[in-house]
């Protein structure tokens, strides 16, 4: 059997008092796209922020390629492979939308100190290679992203343009896996239908291994291979969409939300 | 009505302040224009007229700018005026019944000579009542001033600024034009030193006139640039215009020490020093946005560094002796020895105290430049660095028998690393290096998590800046010839964090601009000398409560710092025409956004 | 785009130089260094030969000056930790709000010493000095407050940061237009002048007023914060002033309560400084400012025990550790270098534990 792609194996991670998770063990095959699903304050984006390097977890291991990644700067883990985007969104603002995604790029590209001065040949090329891979992330998107938009200052943007620009500045990166925190909040029913398909697209276009956090069971659905849920930092089941929506733990970490909105 | 009365009581109590600092009583003589304008009658008329323009500001009522008529903005401004005159009147009174002599023994600015220009032969009622009609009549100037129509106020605001401002630079524009032979006594009088009438009404002129021009050509070319997509401003636009205007500059930058004599030349070596230093620090805070207080540090050690290298010798009582460590190295190979140095240097600090969040890390920053100035005075480093006494016989960078030390020489020495600098930090900002500072300095754990590494670049950005100072303060040991302590104190970092935060943060042609200011300006006008730190302080206030993007703005930074929405609303108007006219043109008719 | 043909492995090897935990390397090295000096330099100067070493009387002159310069600074300081609780920002002009009241208080000083009046109602004329004072620092607080701080609430951290050393350096240069550059002799009141023996120490007259006039303070400003409800208000405001103001809090007056509380504590230090050195100078409130903010970081910024504790102790380390720590490496007049010192502990404070004495131990998370 080949290692999976990404391991969260264990991870217990505590504030003061309270256990944020606990125990929490997944894995994340390659070119699998798997959802997190719980009610909020289960410990999702903890774990996204646990495997992103923002804090270490108390007790466990991450493992990519089955090479641990627990400790290492956050830099350095979307170096490795991994993207991420984030709850609420975190564009760079006064940066332009292209700008934005330029960045992604900072981690595949090497021009320094001197290069940048000087303007070799090499740095130029490389400028270009970083400029077209960054418009060819936002191109992704359609239209959305692309043509005049793309000088614009990144907070005149939309709501829903912004959450795209986050996920094309991710996927700038060249990462082998992309993280999803919540990618449809606040969206509206086309945008969310829209946005399911590039999860999709992403998995068998881009060959990229996703790993989403969800609240909305038509996303969740439509693309996962597989779904875990949380509740309380702790795993309570895990397998393909249907599995777990009539496992009995879920229904019940969802009380008060009817059993046909699962089905 | 009691907004206007408050208002003008703080212009009164402005004026009193004024009075008491000095700025009024001192320079009763200094002429600006004629006999009649003197920058003690400026001083005395500011504050009304400030109050009767601030007064008269447009309010925002339901959702629109309510601008104030004609007529009421004369009341408001004679109501302003009024008040702020009754205030101060109302002091000098005090002061005269009290008796100046008393008073002068606590507030050492308020004496004869003031109570002469305020009262002087005049019965104290009558010179109290003058006082408060001139305060109205200023008052009332600053609010017609805000009601003028736009076309008659721009060039008249110009006329008045750039003639007081030759008033002020009486020292220095007849010696330039003395030396260029130009025929002066008609602009400036020999006897009064200050402008002539006739010179004044020239120059009001004249300076209107290229107000309305610019005003002209600014909105045809505003109107031929508004059709571009681009609105970054990466670089100056090359228009024929542009162009030929930077030639003239440049041309005028590098005859200038020719021109304006070896004085003015001294002042300028200064400022050039003072620009580098403005670079480097430019990059510590303007590009990677880390909050540096303390950037004497790298001057004094990079002024200390050459002159070690290079074969200075400690200053004694007696004469001179030789340091603890010195070597006789050339000036331009101790240069880049120099920078290492710094770079080190910087690289070791910053290791453990980059980290540190804003406040702190100005202040453990500020903390090292104090140590560095305590050190380098200390007994304990006296065998190396001359203690109080400083060194001396430093290298003046001769190559061959031209010798950098005259302030003519000096100035293009400055220059070219000026030059240097200028040209790193542009390719820097626009490169990948410049684009993963701005992303740390908008959201430094974002950027983190996008692969930026935040500490190699925080420390690249401290390095270089640090490099860049040293430099300067090389320069600096060249251009004096020896050091004293007495001249690293913290104060030097708080002058180049007030120009570059006063030119603009992050903007290069700011940093320049706030150096001339800042550095220039005092540096020419010595007679304000004392005031110098006072006019710093209130400046860097003023600066951040009104235009804290600066005099001469990065477009990015004025977005990041820039409350007003109405640029804003302005431009996503225009964006918003642009995105109906692609919305039409798009094959699925999407909705814009 | 990388969908176009191969699927290159995108994983990278996550080894190798650079995870090296280069900055825990200087950290440590840093440490062992100060741990090396700390150790090593007491230890010599402690064993030097009789002749050169320095006497017990010694010693204890520097710990009694050393904490009562420390009270002076604990005062200080808690004006600087109460606006940070509240604002989240260092008031750089505060060594200028107590520099004001200690001079408008020397020329009522300098009035009463030549009418006689100082030395003939002692306690009175030292009560009105006391008075004016903080009512000289408490107006150049309000007024800071007013005109410089109160429009930047909410611009970002840099704005307020730059407009306070502006604002400091203007006061600074106000004063000296106003009273000139040169320094004025603070005159003591012959009550005061000489020492008393406390357990065998001598111990200035003065130092014990401080002592006493401090602890007064500093007890009247915890029952004030913990006890009124206006200092209920203060600690709401310092949680949350977004929920203080819900509840239906005045956060504007508050923070001009916080300032008004922090000049009048700096109004009691100027004066109590004065006395002390027995001189006032424009300039005088930079380097007092600066410790008393090292003072208020060392012992847990935002915490008045932490300000308090962290004055006292820095009083006594800048007192105390030049002659103990560098004596023994022969540095020669290790107090020129005491400012130097103190810098060196804000430095060390603020890398290794920027909680403070009476903190988590952590940085506050951002």
């Amino acid at each position: 059997m080949t290692t999976p792609l990404l391991e969260v194996a264990g991870v217990t991670k505590r504030f003061g008092g309270l256990s944020a998770l606990n125990d929490l063990s997944f894995d994340v095959a390659e070119g699998e796209i798997v959802s997190i699903i719980g009610p909020n304050g289960a410990g999702k984006s903890t774990v996204f922020n646990v495997i992103t390097g923002l804090y270490p977890p108390d007790d466990g291991d991450v493992r990519l390629r089955g090479e641990t990644i627990v400790g290492l700067a956050p830099n350095r883990i979307t170096r490795a492979g991994i993207a991420r985007t984030f709850q609420t969104v975190h564009l760079f603002p006064n940066m332009t939308v292209l700008e934005n995604a330029m960045v992604g790029q900072h981690c595949r590209s090497t021009a320094g100190v001197f290069g940048s001065i000087m303007r070799t040949p090499r740095v130029r090329k490389e400028e270009e290679t970083i400029r077209e891979r960054a418009q060819a992330c936002l191109g992704f998107f359609g239209s959305r992203l692309a043509g005049y938009r793309q000088d614009q200052p990144a907070f005149a943007l939309s709501y829903a343009n912004r959450r795209r620009l986050e996920m094309a500045r991710a996927l700038a990166t060249d990462p082998a896996v992309v993280m999803l925190d919540e990618p449809t909040a606040g969206m509206n029913p086309r945008e969310t239908l829209e946005l399911r398909d590039h999860i999709v697209r992403m998995r068998d276009e881009l060959g990229l291994t996703v790993l989403v956090i969800e609240h909305d069971m038509r996303v969740v659905k439509g693309v996962s291979d597989r779904v875990v849920a949380c509740d309380y930092g702790r795993k309570i089941a895990e397998g393909t969409y249907d599995e777990v929506a009539n496992d009995e733990q879920v229904i019940e970490a969802y009380l008060g939300r009817r059993h046909e909105e699962l089905g | 009505m009691r907004p206007a009365m408050r208002v003008g009581a703080s212009g009164g109590i402005v004026t009193i302040f004024l009075a008491a600092v000095g700025l009024i009583g001192n320079f009763t003589n200094l002429n600006l224009i004629g006999d009649q304008v003197t920058f003690a009658g400026l001083m005395l008329l500011i504050a009304p007229l400030i109050a009767g323009y601030v007064v008269t500001a447009p309010k925002l009522e339901s959702g629109s700018l309510v601008r104030v008529d004609r007529g009421r903005a004369a009341i408001l401004g004679a109501v302003a005026g009024v008040v702020a005159g009754s205030v101060f009147a109302a002091f000098v009174v005090f002061v005269d019944v009290f008796g100046v002599e008393r008073i002068r023994a606590i507030f050492l600015n308020i004496s004869p000579a003031l109570m002469d220009f305020l009262v002087g032969e005049r019965p104290v009622p009558v010179a109290a009542a003058l006082l408060v009609a001139i305060a109205v009549a200023a008052g009332i100037a600053g609010a017609v001033y805000r009601v003028l129509p736009d076309a008659i106020r721009k060039p008249l605001g110009s006329a008045v600024w750039v003639t007081l401002l030759f008033g002020f630079l009486q020292r220095i524009v007849p010696i330039a034009l003395d030396q260029l032979d130009i025929e002066r006594d008609w602009l400036y009088s020999k006897t009064t030193r200050g402008l002539t009438w006739v010179g004044a009404v020239v120059i009001a002129l004249v300076s209107a006139g290229v107000s309305v021009l610019k005003d002209r050509k600014g909105d045809a070319i505003r109107r031929a640039v508004a059709g571009r997509r681009s609105r970054e401003a990466e670089g100056p636009k090359l228009t024929p215009l542009s162009f030929v205007i930077a030639l003239a500059g440049l041309a005028a930058v590098l005859v200038a020490p020719h021109v304006l004599g070896s004085v003015i030349s001294e002042v300028l070596g200064t400022v050039m020093v003072f620009a580098l230093l403005g670079l480097g620090l430019n990059i510590v805070v303007g590009y990677a946005g880390l909050l540096d207080l303390g950037y004497v540090f790298f001057f004094t050690l990079g002024a200390y560094s050459l002159a070690l290298l290079t074969g200075a010798t400690l200053n004694t009582f007696v004469g001179s002796t030789a340091p603890a460590i010195a070597l006789d190295l050339n000036f331009y190979v101790a240069i880049p020895v120099v920078v290492l140095i710094a770079a080190l240097s910087g690289v070791l600090i910053g290791a453990p105290v980059l980290r540190l969040r804003g406040d702190y890390l100005a202040l453990v920053t500020l903390g090292l430049g104090e140590m560095i100035v305590v050190l380098v005075t200390s007994p304990w480093l006296d065998p190396l660095v001359g203690g109080p006494n400083g060194m001396r016989d430093i290298t003046n960078a001769a190559i061959g028998n031209f010798g950098f030390r005259d302030p003519k020489h000096f100035y293009y020495l400055a220059f070219a690393f000026v030059v240097l600098a200028l040209f790193v930090s542009w390719r820097l900002a626009n490169s990948r290096v410049g684009r993963a500072w701005t992303a740390l300095r908008e959201d430094e754990q974002v950027a983190d998590a996008m692969g930026v590494s935040t500490t190699a670049y925080k420390l690249l950005a401290f390095a270089m800046g640090g490099a860049i100072g040293s430099v300067g303060g090389a320069l600096f040991a060249v251009k004096i010839g020896s050091l004293t302590p007495a001249s690293f104190t913290v104060l030097v970092s708080i002058q180049v964090l007030g120009i570059v935060i006063l030119g603009g943060i992050g903007s290069l042609p700011g940093v320049l601009t706030g150096t001339l200011v800042l550095v220039g300006l005092p540096g020419l006008l010595r007679e304000f000398e004392e005031y110098r730190l006072l006019a710093y302080g209130g400046a860097l206030v003023a600066v951040m409560l009104l235009r804290p993007q600066g005099l001469v703005p990065n477009v990015r930074r004025s977005r990041e710092l820039q409350e007003e929405d109405r640029e804003q609303d302005k431009w996503a108007g225009d964006v918003a025409a642009d995105e109906h006219v692609a919305a039409a043109a798009s094959p699925l008719g999407e909705s814009a956004g | 785009m990388a969908g176009s043909g191969a699927v290159k492995t995108r994983v990278q090897r996550v080894g190798g130089f650079a995870t090296l935990p280069w900055r825990r390397i200087i950290l440590i090295i840093l440490g062992a260094t100060i741990a090396f000096v700390v150790v090593v330099g007491s230890y010599r100067t402690l064993t030097l030969p009789a002749a050169e070493r320095y006497s017990g009387d010694f010693w204890v002159d520097q710990i009694v000056n050393g904490l009562g310069q420390g009270a002076i600074l604990a005062l200080i300081a808690l004006g600087y930790t109460l606006v940070y609780g509240i604002l989240r920002m260092i008031n750089f002009a505060h060594g200028e709000v107590f520099m004001a009241g200690a001079f408008i208080s020397f020329f009522f000083a300098d009035a009463y010493v030549k009418s006689g009046f100082l030395n003939s109602n002692p306690y009175f004329s030292l009560l009105i000095l006391f008075v004016v004072s903080i009512v000289g620092s408490t107006v150049v607080a309000v007024l800071l407050e007013r005109i410089a701080y109160r429009p930047l609430r909410n611009a970002p951290r840099l704005v307020p940061l730059i407009t306070a050393i502006g604002a400091s350096l203007f006061i600074q240069n106000a004063f000296r237009g106003f009273f000139g550059p040169q320094p004025y002799g603070y005159p003591l009141p012959d009550v005061l002048a000489g020492s008393v023996e406390l357990f065998g120490i001598p111990v200035s007259k003065v130092i014990i007023m401080v002592f006493v006039v401090a602890i007064v303070s500093m007890v009247v400003l915890q029952w004030f914060v913990h006890r009124s409800s206006t200092g209920r208000s203060m600690r709401a405001v310092a949680e949350d002033s977004e929920i203080a103001s819900l509840m239906g809090i005045d956060v504007d007056r508050i923070v001009v309560v916080t300032f008004i509380v922090g000049g009048v504590l700096a109004g009691i230090a100027g004066v109590l400084f004065s006395l002390t050195f027995q001189q006032v100078q424009f300039t005088m409130g930079f380097k007092p400012g600066i410790a008393a903010f090292t003072a208020a970081v060392l012992g847990g910024i935002g915490s008045i025990g932490g300000a308090a504790l962290g004055g006292f102790v820095l009083g006594l380390l800048q007192a105390i550790g030049p002659p103990l720590l560098l004596t023994g490496f022969s540095i020669p007049s290790p107090f020129s270098i005491r400012d130097a010192f103190v810098f060196l502990v804000l430095i060390l404070v603020l890398v290794f534990r920027p909680g403070g004495l009476l903190g988590s131990g952590e940085a506050e998370k951002v």
